[in-house]
């Protein structure tokens, strides 16, 4: 076997990933908590607004990656639909850019059937871009250590832990009583995500301990890169949750929180762009020559 | 309809890349290109065999292998990687949004990027009988154009070895459904579940 790590998706590729993950979740929860937790219309169509302009910001990374950036309008044309995970991330693209606005004008209106009915089919695409870019790296077959039923899974809880993150941020600088409920309700639900991202950490790296060579290869680059051991797992990881989980103990710990949540989303990048570098494509011995 | 295939009889390749040349020549591909291993239809690597002190070397040659199930193709978003109906696999240069998805899966390293300097490059070489005008990512077609007129792939039939053996494997009769179907040529990868349709006598 010829062991090579890929070159060709690099930073553009991984920004991509990160803020694409970040802005549909981000999209999510805003419409979460003005449907449930009762954040007020502005909450709601402010940070829908802010999840696709971070996802549009995202995509610019990606159309620059493009051998030529001015073709970018044919990934509209989606034939591959039936089978290509960057098809079907358009469509879903698509429709958080189509219900996510059409969310914020009925809010805005206060047309509340329409808005119920808009703001979860955005939600869904939002969730929808946080799943796809994870399955976008598993279709490839060449590259093992990508090619896993766990990636997808663990793309999607790192997205909706940035997410939160993010809320959180926004939320700590919030006074009102609904904010303070819902601050609460998103730390919670960042320390079962962290957990859960460890766990699936921990999960890959013992498939790897028995993987294949292209596997092993993979976890071998990213457990001697400091950028993962300290940046990602250490600092983006194990300190976030031990500060989250200390801050919910307390009244007012929101700095704390918001601190944690600063060191989440450098963490969620980390993790986009070590998982792409650290791509190894697992040829027959002769192929890569 | 056909089943084109090839078989790639690697203890009678002599390393001369005489292939190499030719593909490029006919199909314009970067053979201007600073890395020699990079842009390449088809390659010939120098493979060291055995162990110290018994070693020798082995000429491997390397080009799509037209995989019956081609990651290449599930990857595509916009439908520009397709299999023609002789199970070839093929790009539409108009549709390639040139993403680069599908060089990451392919799992046998057969594709690269056509880029801007390598289309200069192609003018300057070629002037006006250039054939790539836009950018896109490129690989092996078993030549469809000569197959069209009833003539063999260029690396094949410039082969001094007889290292390349080209044909349909749905006709029992071909030289390469006998070899394919005695088992004596084997896919390389089979594990993938890609079923090439290419193979191997080593
Ligand atoms: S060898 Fe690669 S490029 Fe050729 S058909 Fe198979 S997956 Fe596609
Ligand atoms: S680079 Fe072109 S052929 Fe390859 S997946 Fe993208 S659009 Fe399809």
């Amino acid at each position: 076997m010829d062991l090579v790590q890929q070159t060709l998706w690099g930073w553009n590729i991984a920004i991509y990933l990160f803020l694409g993950g970040l802005g549909g979740a981000t999209v999510a929860l805003a419409i979460l908590g003005e449907l449930r937790f009762n954040m007020g219309k502005w909450f709601g169509i402010i940070v829908s607004i802010l999840g696709m302009a971070i996802l549009a910001f995202g995509l610019i990374f990606l159309i620059i990656d493009l051998i030529n950036p001015f073709r970018f309008l044919l990934a509209f044309w989606i034939k591959g639909i039936g089978h290509s995970w960057i098809a079907r991330g358009m469509i879903v693209i698509t429709g958080v850019f189509i219900f996510g606005p059409l969310y914020a004008l009925a809010t805005f209106f206060d047309w509340p059937r329409f808005k119920k009915w808009m703001g979860y089919i955005a939600m869904f695409c939002g969730f929808g871009v946080t799943t796809y870019t994870g399955l976008l790296l598993n279709a490839n077959v060449g590259i093992p250590f990508w090619h896993t039923p766990a990636l997808p899974v663990l793309f999607t809880v790192s997205a909706f832990s940035t997410g939160c993150a993010l809320i959180m941020l926004i939320l700590a600088a919030m006074k009102s009583e609904e904010a303070h409920h819902f601050f609460h309700f998103i730390e919670g639900f960042d320390i079962f995500l962290i957990s859960l991202e460890l766990l699936l950490i921990f999960a890959y790296f013992d498939f790897a301990r028995l993987g294949n060579a292209a596997v092993m290869k993979s976890a071998h680059l990213l457990l001697n890169n400091p950028l993962f051991t300290i940046g990602f797992v250490i600092l983006g990881l194990v300190s976030p949750l031990i500060l989250e989980a200390y801050a919910s103990t307390k009244e007012h710990s929101k700095g704390l929180a918001a601190f944690a949540s600063v060191l989440v989303l450098i963490g969620g990048f980390l993790l986009r762009y070590l998982i792409v570098w650290a791509g190894v494509f697992q040829y027959p011995h002769g192929i890569a020559g | 309809m056909a089943r084109y295939g090839m078989v790639m009889d690697v203890t009678s390749c002599l390393g001369c890349r005489a292939c190499m040349a030719a593909c490029s020549q006919w199909n314009q591909t970067p053979f201007w290109a600073e890395d020699f291993k990079g842009k390449w239809r088809t390659r010939v690597t120098e493979l060291e065999e055995g162990k110290f002190p018994e070693t020798h070397k082995v000429f491997f040659p390397t080009i799509c292998m037209h995989c019956e199930n081609p990651p290449c193709h599930s990857v595509c978003p916009t439908g520009a990687t397709y299999i023609n109906k002789d199970g070839i696999v093929l790009i539409d240069y108009d549709l390639c949004l040139g993403c680069g998805y599908c060089i990451e899966a392919c799992p046998y390293d057969a594709r690269y990027e056509y880029e801007k300097e390598d289309l200069e490059k192609d003018e300057f070489y070629f002037g006006e009988d250039a054939r790539h005008h836009q950018v896109h990512v490129d690989k092996c077609t078993f030549c469809v154009d000569r197959l069209a007129e009833g003539i063999e792939p260029s690396c094949a039939a410039t082969c001094v070895g007889h290292a390349r053996i080209f044909g349909d494997l749905d006709d029992p009769n071909s030289e390469v459904a006998k070899l394919v179907n005695s088992g004596k040529a084997k896919p390389l990868s089979p594990y993938l579940g890609v079923h090439p349709k290419v193979y191997y006598i080593k």
